[in-house]
C-alpha cells in the first residue's frame, strides 16, 4: 500500500532541493523544478498518484490564474493596435508553422500536431519582463507594448488549448455561458467581498477564488475544454482588483509556489524521457528553430510597421520567441489526454525549455538595444548619490 | 595612476576586503571611486512576481552593504558613488565598466571548490578574463 507521507516527503524534498539550487544559480525555480523532476523521473522514478495529479493540476490552474492577474489592462487599451497585432501574429505564426511541420513534415496526426503548435506558440511574459527590467525597457513605451503583446499572445495559446479539443455540445454552451456570467460578475463582486472579509489567516479570499477556479475548471473538463482557460480569463477579469491590492496575489503566490506548483513542474519534468531527448535531439532543435523562425516571420515586419528601430525589432522578436509555463501546460494536457505519447511530450517540453533560454541569450548577447538606463530605481537601496 | 576606480560589491567577505583596498587606493586627489552592486535576475522566471520578489530581496540585502560602504568612504574622505543594476553579475559589471570608462576594477576573491571552478567557473575568473580595464583581485 502506498505510504502517503513518504511519497509526499520525496516530492517536497525534491521541491526543496530545486528551491535551493534555483537560489544558488539564480535560475527560475520553475525551470529547476522541471530539471530536478526530469532527473528524478529518469533515475529513482516518481510516483504519480491521484493526489499528486490533483496538486499538480491545481498548481497549473493557479499559476495560469496568477499569470492572468498580471495583465495591466490600461496598457493593453493604450497600445491596443500595436500590442494586439503583435500578440495575435506572435501566436498565429508559430502555431501554424509548427502545426504544419508536425503534420506534413514528420507525419504526426492532426491532434498531435495541434498540441505541438499550441505548445510552441507561447511567449513567456515573465522571461520578457525579467529581460526588460535588466535593460530598463520595462519603463519605456516600447517595453509596455511588448509586454502587452505577450499577454495577448498567451491568451491566444490558452484560448486555442481550451477550444481546439472541446466537444461542441450543450456542455460547452453551458460552460461558455457560466464563464461569461462569472467574468461579468467577478470584477464587481470580488472586490466587495474581499473588502467585507478582509485579510485573514483563514484566507477567505483565496478560498473564494479557488472555488471559482475549480468550479469553472470542472465545467471546462466536462465540456472537453481545459481548466486553464477559465483560470486565465478569471485572472484577467480580476487583474484590476489584484493590481489595487498586491498583498492578495502575493499571498496566493506563496501558497501556490510552496505546495502546488512544485508538484506541477516536478511532474512535468518527471515525464521527460532522457533516452527520447537523445534520440530526438535533432527534432527538438528543429521545433525550436521553427518556433523562432515563425516568430520572426510574423513579428519582425510588424515591429518595422510600428516604427521600432531595427535592433529593437530584432530584440522584441527574440524576446517573444521565449516560452515556458504555457508551453509545458499545453504539452502535459496532450500527454494526460493521450493525444501525444511520452516521446512526443519529451520533444515538445525540451523544445519549450530551450525556448526559455536560447532566444533570451541571443537577444542579450547580440541584439540588446543601445538604450539602457544604468541605474535602477526600485526600492530604497538603489541610490546614485555622490558623496565626498 | 588610476583616476576612475570601480569596486564590484556582492556583499561577501571578499568584497568587503576589496572595498577597504579600493578606498585606500582612491584616497588621492582627482580619484573617484564608484561601487556597483548587481541584483541577480533569475533566468527563465515563471511569473513576474518571481522577478519582482527577487529584486526586492536583493535590494534589501544591498541596503546594508551600501550604507556600510558609504560610511567607510565618508570616513576616508573619498569621492564615492554607488550604483545598483539589475542583471547577471559578469555581463552587467563588464557593461558598466564600458559605459563608465573605468580604468581599474577592484573585486574580492571568493574561493570555491575545485569541482565548482571546473564545472561552473568563478565570477572572479570571468571578470578578470573579460574586463576591458585593469583588474585587482583582493584576497
Amino acid at each position: 500500500m502506498e505510504n502517503v507521507w513518504l511519497v509526499s516527503a520525496v516530492w517536497l524534498g525534491l521541491a526543496l532541493l530545486a528551491s535551493v539550487i534555483s537560489i544558488r544559480v539564480a535560475m527560475s525555480v520553475a525551470l529547476v523544478e522541471i530539471m530536478v523532476g526530469a532527473v528524478a523521473g529518469n533515475t529513482i522514478g516518481l510516483n504519480l498518484t491521484e493526489w499528486v495529479n490533483f496538486l499538480a493540476g491545481f498548481g497549473a490552474i493557479l499559476l495560469t490564474f496568477l499569470a492572468g492577474t498580471e495583465i495591466d489592462s490600461r496598457v493593453v487599451r493604450k497600445h491596443f493596435w500595436s500590442s494586439m497585432s503583435i500578440g495575435v501574429v506572435g501566436f498565429v505564426a508559430p502555431y501554424l508553422g509548427v502545426l504544419l511541420y508536425a503534420r506534413y513534415g514528420i507525419g504526426w496526426s492532426w491532434p498531435q500536431a495541434q498540441i505541438a503548435g499550441i505548445s510552441l506558440s507561447t511567449t513567456s511574459v515573465a522571461v520578457v519582463y525579467a529581460v526588460m527590467v535588466e535593460t530598463g525597457f520595462n519603463k519605456s513605451e516600447m517595453g509596455k507594448i511588448i509586454l502587452a503583446a505577450c499577454f495577448i499572445n498567451d491568451l491566444g495559446t490558452v484560448l486555442a488549448l481550451g477550444i481546439v479539443f472541446a466537444h461542441f455540445d450543450y456542455w460547452l454552451a453551458l460552460f461558455g455561458a457560466v464563464t461569461a456570467a462569472a467574468l461579468w460578475m467577478l470584477p464587481r463582486f470580488a472586490p466587495w467581498f474581499f473588502t467585507k472579509v478582509g485579510h485573514r489567516v483563514s484566507e477567505p479570499e483565496t478560498k473564494f477564488i479557488s472555488l471559482v477556479l475549480l468550479g469553472l475548471g470542472g465545467l471546462a473538463s466536462v465540456a472537453g475544454s481545459e481548466a486553464v482557460l477559465p483560470a486565465y480569463l478569471v485572472g484577467m477579469a480580476l487583474a484590476p482588483a489584484f493590481l489595487a491590492d498586491p498583498e492578495l496575489p502575493h499571498r496566493m503566490r506563496i501558497i501556490a509556489f510552496t505546495i502546488l506548483t512544485p508538484f506541477y513542474f516536478l511532474k512535468a519534468g518527471s515525464l521527460v524521457d532522457f533516452q527520447a531527448v537523445i534520440a530526438s535531439a535533432g527534432l527538438i532543435a528543429v521545433f525550436l528553430a521553427i518556433k523562432m523562425a515563425t516568430k520572426f516571420v510574423g513579428i519582425l515586419p510588424l515591429t518595422k510597421a510600428f516604427q521600432f528601430e531595427a535592433r529593437e525589432g530584432m530584440y522584441t522578436t527574440l524576446l517573444m520567441s521565449t516560452g515556458l509555463t504555457f508551453g509545458t501546460i499545453s504539452a502535459l494536457f496532450g500527454l494526460t489526454n493521450h493525444i501525444i505519447d511520452q516521446q512526443q511530450y519529451t520533444i515538445l517540453v525540451t523544445a519549450v525549455i530551450g525556448s526559455a533560454l536560447v532566444p533570451t541569450l541571443i537577444a542579450q548577447r547580440w541584439f540588446q538595444p543601445t538604450f539602457k538606463p544604468i541605474e535602477d530605481d526600485i526600492g530604497p537601496a538603489t541610490p546614485s548619490k555622490e558623496e565626498a | 595612476m588610476y583616476e576612475k576606480i570601480l569596486i564590484a560589491n556582492d556583499g561577501s567577505d571578499g568584497a568587503a576586503k576589496a572595498l577597504a583596498v579600493a578606498i585606500k587606493m582612491a584616497h588621492r586627489p582627482k580619484v573617484k571611486l564608484d561601487m556597483v552592486c548587481v541584483e541577480e535576475m533569475p533566468y527563465a522566471p515563471a511569473t513576474i512576481d518571481e522577478v519582482v520578489e527577487e529584486r526586492l530581496e536583493e535590494n534589501h540585502r544591498f541596503e546594508k552593504v551600501i550604507e556600510h560602504a558609504r560610511l567607510q568612504a565618508r570616513a576616508a574622505h573619498v569621492k564615492f558613488e554607488t550604483h545598483v543594476v539589475a542583471g547577471h553579475a559578469v555581463p552587467s559589471i563588464i557593461e558598466f565598466i564600458e559605459r563608465g570608462g573605468f580604468d581599474l576594477l577592484v573585486i574580492g576573491y571568493m574561493g570555491h571548490s575545485a569541482i565548482y571552478n571546473r564545472l561552473i567557473g568563478s565570477t572572479t575568473d570571468r571578470l578578470v578574463e573579460l574586463a576591458p580595464c585593469h583588474v585587482l583581485v583582493v584576497k
